[in-house]
C-alpha cells in the first residue's frame, strides 16, 4: 500500500534528519524533524492508527517546544509570536487519541500540558477549553479527575476575569458532584457560579444558582444549611426581587410546615423547570427524609433562637 | 325732565347716600349677629337651589345632565339633614337677648319644618323604589359589590328572591370564571418560560460582545496587511512587465525559435 510506504518512510526520516546526533551533525534540527513528525502524526490519523498517530503528535508537540524555545535568526516572525501554540494544538490531538485509545491518565496529563502551553502563549480561554475538553472525556471513567480538571479550568478564567465563560463549567462540575453524591460540594459549586454570576450582571444565572444550591442542601436532608444558604442569598438585592426568591421562599415554608404535598406542588412549578435538568430530578424527589423529624429541630431551633435574641451580649 | 329720568335720578342719590340707610344696616347686622338667622337664611337659600334645580331636571332632555342634577340634590340634601339640621335645631334653642319667648317657639317650629321641605325636594330617586320590584324578579345582582345611591335604604326582604334563572346565571359565571383563570394560568406559565429563555439569550448575547470586539480588531489587522501585501505585489508586477523587459523577452523568443527552426531544416535534410 503506498500509503503506508510513505508512513514508514516518513516516520524514519525525522529519526534521521531530526533527532538523533551523529558524527556530522551537532545539533538536533528539530523545525525539520517538527514538520515530518506532523505530516506523519496526519497520515497515521487518517489511516486511523491511533497508537502510532498519538505517539507522533507527542513528539510534533515535543518538537514544536524545542523550537520555540530556542527561536534561532532564521525564524519568520509567526513562530516567536505564538511560541508554543503548535505543540498545545498538537498535545491536545494527543489526547483526544489518547481518549480513543482508552489510556485515561494520558488524557489528563496531555490536556494539562496543552493548557500550559496555552496559558504561556498568554490565552486562558483555549486553556480553560482543553482543561474542560479533557474533563469531559473522563468523566464517565475517572470523576475525580475530571472534576479536578474542571475546578482548574473554572480557576483559570476566574484569575483571567472571564467568568462569564466558566457558567458551563460549573454546571458541569456540579452534575459531576451530584452524580457523585457530594451534595454539599454541588452546592458550593452552585453558589461560586452565584458569585461569578454577580459580578458580570447575570442576574438570571445568578438566582438561579442560588435556588438549585437550595434544593441540593434541602435534598440533602439539611434543612439548617438550606436556611443558613437562603439567608446569606438574601442579602443579595438582586435574588430578593426575583421569582426564584419567591419559589425558595415557599419551599422553606412548605418544609417548615412539614407539608408533603405543598412541598411536591412547589417542585412542580415553573420557576424549578427552567434550572439544570439534573436538580430538577432531585428537586422531584422532593421532599426526602423525615418532615417530622426537620420540624422536631426546628422547634429545638426556635427555643435556642429566642434566647439568643433576649441575650444583648 | 320725564318721569323716567327723575325714576333714574332718585335711584342713583339713593345709591349713593345707601350707607346712611340706618334701618337697612340695621337689618343686615341684625342678621349678622344672629347665627341662627344667618345659618337659617343660607338653609333656606340651599333649599330653593334644590328646588330650582329639580324643576330644571324635571324638563331637562340629557339623560346624562338628569343624572348629574339629581346627583347634586341629593348631596345637597344629605349635607343639609346631616349637619345643617341639627346645628339649627342647637341654634333655635339658645337664648339670644333681643328676643321675645314668641320668636323662639317660632324658631323651634321653622326648624321643625325643615327635614319635611328637605325630603320633598324630587331628587329622581322616588322611583327607584319601583325600579327595584323588578329588579327582584330578573335577579341580576353582580357580585354584592355595587352601592346603591338612594337615600331610602331600607329594603323589603322579598327584594332579592333567588328564582332558577339567576341561579343558573350564577352558575354560568362561575363556571366561566374558572375557565378564564385557567386559561390565564396557561398563558402565564407560557410567559414564565418566554422570560427565562429571553434572559439566556440575553446574558448570552453579552458573553458573545467582547469576542465580537476581539474579532472585529483581528480581522482590521489582516485586513490591513493584506491590503499592504496586495500594494507590493502590484508594484512588483509591474515592475516585472515593464515594456523594456516585455519586447527583450519577445525577441529573445523569436531568436530561440528561428534557431529551432532552422536546426529542424537542417536536421530533415
Amino acid at each position: 500500500m503506498p500509503s503506508s510506504a510513505r508512513i514508514s518512510r516518513r516516520n524514519r526520516m525525522p529519526r534521521l534528519l531530526g533527532t538523533k546526533l551523529s558524527f556530522t551533525r551537532w545539533n538536533a534540527d528539530w523545525k525539520s524533524a517538527t514538520s515530518l513528525y506532523e505530516q506523519a502524526a496526519i497520515a497515521y490519523r487518517f489511516r486511523k492508527d491511533n497508537e502510532k498517530a498519538k505517539d507522533a503528535f507527542e513528539k510534533a508537540s515535543k518538537g514544536q517546544e524545542m523550537i520555540s524555545s530556542y527561536p534561532s535568526p532564521s525564524d519568520n516572525m509567526s513562530i516567536s509570536f505564538n511560541i508554543p501554540w503548535d505543540a498545545a494544538k498538537h498535545m491536545e490531538s494527543a489526547g483526544a487519541l489518547a481518549k480513543e485509545l482508552g489510556l485515561w491518565n494520558e488524557v489528563s496529563d496531555f490536556h494539562r500540558r496543552a493548557s500550559e502551553f496555552y496559558r504561556e502563549c498568554g490565552r486562558p480561554q483555549p486553556a480553560s477549553d482543553a482543561l474542560a475538553k479533557g474533563a469531559s472525556f473522563l468523566e464517565d471513567k475517572a470523576p475525580e479527575e475530571a472534576i479536578k480538571m474542571y475546578d482548574e479550568a473554572c480557576s483559570v478564567l476566574e484569575e483571567d476575569g472571564k467568568e462569564q465563560m466558566a457558567f458551563d463549567l460549573y454546571r458541569a462540575a456540579a452534575s459531576l458532584y451530584v452524580k457523585l453524591e457530594k451534595y454539599s460540594d454541588a452546592a458550593a459549586t452552585f453558589l461560586r457560579l452565584g458569585s461569578a454570576a454577580d459580578k458580570c450582571n447575570a442576574i438570571n444565572s445568578q438566582c438561579k444558582g442560588y435556588l438549585s444550591a437550595i434544593i441540593i442542601y434541602l435534598y440533602a436532608h439539611d434543612f439548617q444549611q438550606a436556611q443558613k444558604c437562603y439567608n446569606d442569598c438574601s442579602e443579595v438585592q438582586a435574588f430578593l426581587n426575583s421569582d426564584q426568591n419567591r419559589c425558595a421562599m415557599k419551599l422553606l415554608s412548605a418544609y417548615e410546615e412539614g407539608d408533603a404535598e405543598e412541598i411536591k406542588r412547589v417542585a412542580q412549578s415553573s420557576a424549578i423547570n427552567h434550572l439544570d435538568h439534573v436538580v430538577i430530578r432531585l428537586a422531584r424527589k422532593l421532599p426526602t427524609g423525615d418532615l417530622q423529624a426537620i420540624k422536631k429541630d426546628l422547634a429545638g431551633d426556635d427555643g435556642e433562637d429566642s434566647l439568643d435574641e433576649n441575650d444583648l451580649t | 325732565m320725564s318721569v323716567i329720568d327723575i325714576l333714574t335720578r332718585v335711584d342713583s342719590i339713593c345709591k349713593k347716600y345707601d350707607r346712611y340707610d340706618a334701618d337697612k344696616l340695621n337689618g343686615a347686622n341684625v342678621a349678622g349677629d344672629d347665627p341662627f338667622a344667618r345659618l337659617y337664611a343660607s338653609v333656606d337659600a340651599d333649599i330653593n337651589e334644590c328646588v330650582e334645580k329639580a324643576e330644571a331636571a324635571k324638563q331637562e332632555k340629557n339623560r346624562a345632565t338628569v343624572v348629574a342634577l339629581n346627583a347634586e340634590i341629593r348631596r345637597t340634601k344629605a349635607k343639609l339633614l346631616e349637619e345643617d339640621l341639627p346645628k339649627l335645631q342647637r341654634l333655635a334653642l339658645k337664648k339670644v337677648k333681643g328676643l321675645t319667648k314668641e320668636e323662639l317657639a317660632t324658631r323651634s317650629d321653622l326648624v321643625a319644618a325643615l327635614p319635611d321641605r328637605i325630603q320633598s325636594i324630587p331628587d329622581g330617586s322616588s322611583t327607584a323604589t319601583k325600579k327595584n320590584g323588578t329588579w327582584g324578579a330578573s335577579g341580576s345582582r353582580t357580585g354584592g359589590a355595587i352601592k346603591f345611591d338612594t337615600s331610602d335604604g331600607n329594603f323589603d326582604d322579598e327584594y332579592f328572591k333567588g328564582t332558577d334563572e339567576s341561579n343558573q346565571f350564577r352558575q354560568e359565571y362561575e363556571m366561566r370564571k374558572m375557565k378564564q383563570d385557567e386559561g390565564l394560568d396557561i398563558i402565564g406559565e407560557g410567559l414564565e418560560t418566554l422570560k427565562n429563555m429571553a434572559s439566556d439569550m440575553n446574558e448570552e448575547l453579552d458573553r458573545q460582545v467582547p469576542l465580537m470586539d476581539e474579532m472585529d480588531e483581528k480581522v482590521d489587522r489582516a485586513n490591513t496587511d493584506l491590503k499592504n501585501t496586495n500594494v507590493r505585489l502590484r508594484e512588483t508586477v509591474l515592475q516585472l512587465r515593464s515594456s523594456r523587459n516585455f519586447c527583450i523577452d519577445i525577441i529573445l523568443l523569436c531568436v530561440i525559435l528561428g534557431i529551432a527552426a532552422y536546426l529542424y531544416n537542417v536536421l530533415k535534410k
